[in-house]
């Protein structure tokens, strides 16, 4: 190969083999601008529904998000979706053609292709329309022209269809791109669970989470599938990772309730029983959940999280046993009355009632405050907790028995006169030395309950021990809790309390607090206007 | 009037001069015959390379914006969406390891050879002086893709610079532009990348090749001395070879392993193994090894020696028998502990 000739040679042969890759480059590029750009292939019934749409110029739109769908990419036109037969509850010939259609596919026709999701969707609380239940006839309130747009526009989730089928899936899954974007956008959550009596896209967005995701999520790409263990592909989660999506250990499901432990929702807090036969108990559930937890966080960190948030849940029941304990009584000594016409009830002193105000107290310390109380502390949103939540509770509380007191009652007399800083405190606590978010070296030597309240702990404890031997704790929080009792001087930062630079640092804020009081002072309450009132009795 | 006249008459050079001199410095320049062999005729291999990375490079600075908000959407789109980008970006994402790679054959094959002695010595130096460009070229191009590594490759990589004595922290903050890695660091690397050190590096290459010409290509031991063939056609075949092998094997390279996009930079989040590109490794792992200053010394004193040889290794024996195997051992030690600490940084 030393000679020219062989030289020449060498060269032929690399300069074919070059054109060959070349080729193989080119074919690549010819395929990339196949993949980015996919060939939507119309078949002929589908086509003739979008000529005629375009051609009349009905919902051309929904065929323009159609044509960016996987769906369109894999040739699932109109019909396959809309197909009807002669008497389904929705068939109609559409206009200026002889095509029978479906005007409304239900989750029987998405389930010909997605059968696992709807089944998983038709397990899931989700599909439940508990709301026409009990006492569900809030018509007595909010009458039925509020209620079409209001009510049964959220539920239409679980809606139960002539077909039998249960839910709607382009509520989240938006017509007709149905993409998974769209979906896992936590908005869509929200187009729902939003408001006074559910915030959780309120509370999401004060998390942490939420608040990340506010920050750096726009460009993020919600498109992807977890079925495969994959990783969170997402530096922090959405709605759908915890209570859906999959990650390296746990399965993607479209089953909300799979990782669900207590039923926060509702008028008592419980350790849900829900789809227990597919899904296991609570505490199968709750291991689910912190299975997602585990990906970005210590078992140390989510345990506390969670032990907290369910003590705020049981701690809600002891409330709400006030509650129901002044209604109930005051029903039944007739001072105040259930709704009723023709020998029927149409009000119930556990649950609602709307003319009264210990009813509404009642209602509202469940159903909204109640609600943000035991779902701020669920989904890290501290303001929803505090000021949204157990404020406005213990104020309906105290609002009730203020009008109980009023109306006779002597017993919410006695409550109403005291001066005993326990007032307020007319139930059991629970507690938990400290919080998962770090050693407060000060914050627990505030005197009411610590100094005026000896047994305080000994009788938090009986209180968290029943629970536990009720089956409301795990063995696992129990002895998280155990752990904590029996180091509460550590955990509740007791032990660093009045140690030199603990106290240098906080004699330091004391004197700034102290300038700060001289001056308010200073400049605002000695101030006298020489202007004085304009109403002459003063 | 022929072409040829009418071209004369507009620019009056004397032709046949030219047709000399051209034939004197390239069609008939005299090769030493052992470099008819393939293993000792491969020094063009890094001028080649240079060449396509340069009109590769061309390519993709059509496309690439060099700010932190575009630097990863605009690889990303050359990469995904722009007709042949992956593969323009292939070419020169390979192009820059395979440069590395040549480069380090022939500087081992120029070391064993000792071509380096006098009176070449400066052409080593020079040599010396490109290696340190080729690699900067590869730090900044990495570093501009702007992604999670080579933005902590970047940050890592720069915080070096440090620990030059006394003026440490000025030009740390003059290669930054700032105290930390920002969008002033990157349109500096832009500016170096695509400007500066094309500039030096083509200096020094022209005088790399006019010194290489001036002395002629050095003669081995144990080849026949005197004896030449001329430039063309046989090297001038082996270049054309050499650079459709080149191609074929960068093309090839970016079908099976095409160079990938990372997740974009996030100077807030350090991730847990930043490690720099493979030629760093040795450094790299050695800098971990001890402490930093010893490491920051100890490697510059290697570079130091490094680059004087040609002027160290005459002070150590005058024996030519002598020299040869110190030169040897020292260049075999250095290999074994670099392609070890290379395979250790890979394997941790």
């Amino acid at each position: 190969m030393d000679t020219v000739k062989g030289q020449q040679w060498l060269i032929g042969i690399f300069s074919t083999l070059l054109i060959v890759i070349l080729i193989i480059v080119a074919g690549m590029e010819m395929e990339k601008s196949h993949a980015t750009k996919p060939e939507i292939e119309i078949d002929k019934m589908t086509a003739r529904c979008i000529t005629c749409h375009e051609e009349k110029g009905i919902a051309v739109k929904q065929i323009d998000a159609w044509k960016e769908s996987k769906h369109a990419v894999m040739g699932i036109g109109c019909y396959e979706c809309h197909e009807a037969k002669k008497g389904d509850f929705d068939a109609f010939t559409c206009t200026g053609s002889d095509i029978l259609i479906g005007r409304h596919p239900t989750p029987k026709d998405c389930a010909k292709c997605h059968e696992q999701q709807v089944k998983e969707f038709a397990n899931s609380k989700h599909a439940h329309q508990f709301w026409l239940l009990k006492n569900g006839d809030r018509a007595v309130f909010e009458f039925p022209m509020a209620t079409r747009h209001g009510c049964e526009e959220c539920h239409q989730v679980g809606n139960i269809w002539p077909d039998g089928s249960v839910g709607e899936c382009d509520v989240c899954h938006a017509k007709h791109s149905f993409s998974k974007a769209v979906a896992r956008q936590p908005e869509t959550c929200g187009e729902c669970h939003v408001g006074p009596d559910h915030p959780q896209i309120e509370e999401y967005i004060e998390s942490k989470h939420g608040n990340i995701f506010k920050a750096k999520g726009k460009h993020w790409d919600l498109n992807y599938s977890t079925k495969d263990h994959q990783k969170i592909p997402l530096e922090v989660p959405v709605c759908t990772t915890c209570h859906m999506d999959g990650n390296e250990t746990q399965p993607m499901t479209h089953n909300v309730s799979a990782r669900l432990a207590t039923e926060s929702q509702a008028p008592w807090s419980f350790r849900t029983v829900w789809d227990e036969e597919h899904l296991g108990n609570w505490k199968k559930k709750r291991e689910r959940m912190e299975e997602i937890c585990a990906s970005c966080h210590a078992p140390d960190f989510y345990k506390m999280y969670f032990l907290t948030a369910d003590l705020v849940n049981l701690q809600y029941n002891e409330i709400r046993r006030q509650f129901v304990y002044w209604t109930k009584k005051l029903t039944k000594n007739g001072t105040i009355h259930r709704l009723q016409r023709d020998g029927k009830f149409f009000s119930s002193p556990v649950l609602n009632g709307w003319d009264e105000l210990p009813e509404h107290n009642m209602y509202y310390g469940w159903h909204h405050e109640g609600r943000r109380f035991r779902m701020g502390a669920e989904m890290m949103a501290a303001d929803y907790t505090q000021w949204h939540g157990i404020w406005e509770v213990q104020e309906d509380l105290t609002e009730l028995i203020k009008w109980a007191a009023e109306h006779g009652d002597a017993e919410a007399k006695k409550i109403a006169k005291s001066n005993d800083p326990t007032k307020f405190i007319t139930f059991a606590l629970y507690d938990v030395p400290g919080t998962a978010w770090g050693i407060a070296a000060k914050t627990n030597t505030t005197p009411f309950v610590y100094n005026n309240l000896p047994d305080y702990w000994d009788r938090v404890y009986k209180n968290v021990e029943a629970a536990f031997q009720h089956g409301l704790l795990s063995e696992d929080q129990w002895q998280l809790w155990l752990k904590r009792y029996k180091n509460k001087d550590y955990y509740l930062g007791l032990k660093f309390a009045n140690t030199p630079q603990v106290d240098s640092t906080w004699n330091f804020y004391k004197k700034r607090n102290d300038i700060d009081l001289q001056k308010m002072k200073e400049q605002v309450i000695d101030l006298v206007l020489p202007g004085k009132s304009f109403f002459e009795g003063r | 009037m022929n072409f040829k006249d009418w071209f004369k008459e507009r620019f009056p050079i004397d032709y046949d001069k030219f047709v000399e001199i051209n034939e004197r410095i390239f069609i008939k320049e005299p090769i030493p015959v052992h470099m008819k062999k393939w293993w000792y005729c491969m020094g063009a291999t890094p001028l080649i390379l240079f060449a396509l990375q340069g009109l590769t490079g061309i390519f993709l600075a059509f496309y690439f914006v060099p700010s932190p908000e575009m630097a990863f959407e605009s690889v990303r789109h050359i990469t995904q969406d722009v007709r042949f980008g992956f593969w323009i970006r292939g070419l020169h994402r390979w192009g820059a390891n395979l440069m590395i790679l040549s480069l380090l054959l022939h500087i081992t094959r120029v070391f064993f050879t000792r071509a380096y002695q006098r009176p070449r010595e400066f052409n080593w130096i020079i040599g010396v002086v490109l290696f340190g460009l080729s690699l900067t070229f590869s730090f900044t191009g990495y570093s501009l893709t702007y992604n999670q590594l080579s933005y902590w490759a970047a940050t890592v990589g720069t915080n070096l610079i440090k620990s030059v004595p006394l003026i440490g922290h000025e030009l740390l903050y003059l290669l930054r532009g700032g105290e930390e890695v920002t969008a002033n660091t990157l349109t500096r690397f832009y500016m170096l990348h695509v400007w500066f050190l094309p500039l030096f590096l083509v200096f020094f290459l022209i005088l790399h090749i006019i010194v290489l010409r001036l002395h002629g290509v050095s003669e081995p031991e144990g080849f026949p001395k005197g004896k030449y063939f001329p430039f063309y056609p046989h090297h001038f075949y082996k270049i054309i070879i050499a650079t459709l092998f080149l191609l074929a094997l960068m093309s090839s390279l970016t079908i099976i392993l095409p160079p990938g996009l990372g997740t974009p930079a996030d100077p807030t989040v350090t991730p847990f193994h930043i490690k720099p590109e493979w030629y760093f490794y040795p450094t790299y792992r050695f800098l971990q090894l001890v402490p930093l200053k010893v490491g920051i010394y100890v490697t510059g004193a290697f570079l130091i020696a490094f680059t004087f040889w040609p002027f160290i290794e005459p002070l150590l024996s005058k024996k030519n028998e002598v020299r040869r195997k110190i030169s040897w051992g020292v260049g075999a030690l250095t290999l074994i502990i670099t392609l070890g600490l290379t395979i250790w940084e890979s394997l941790v």
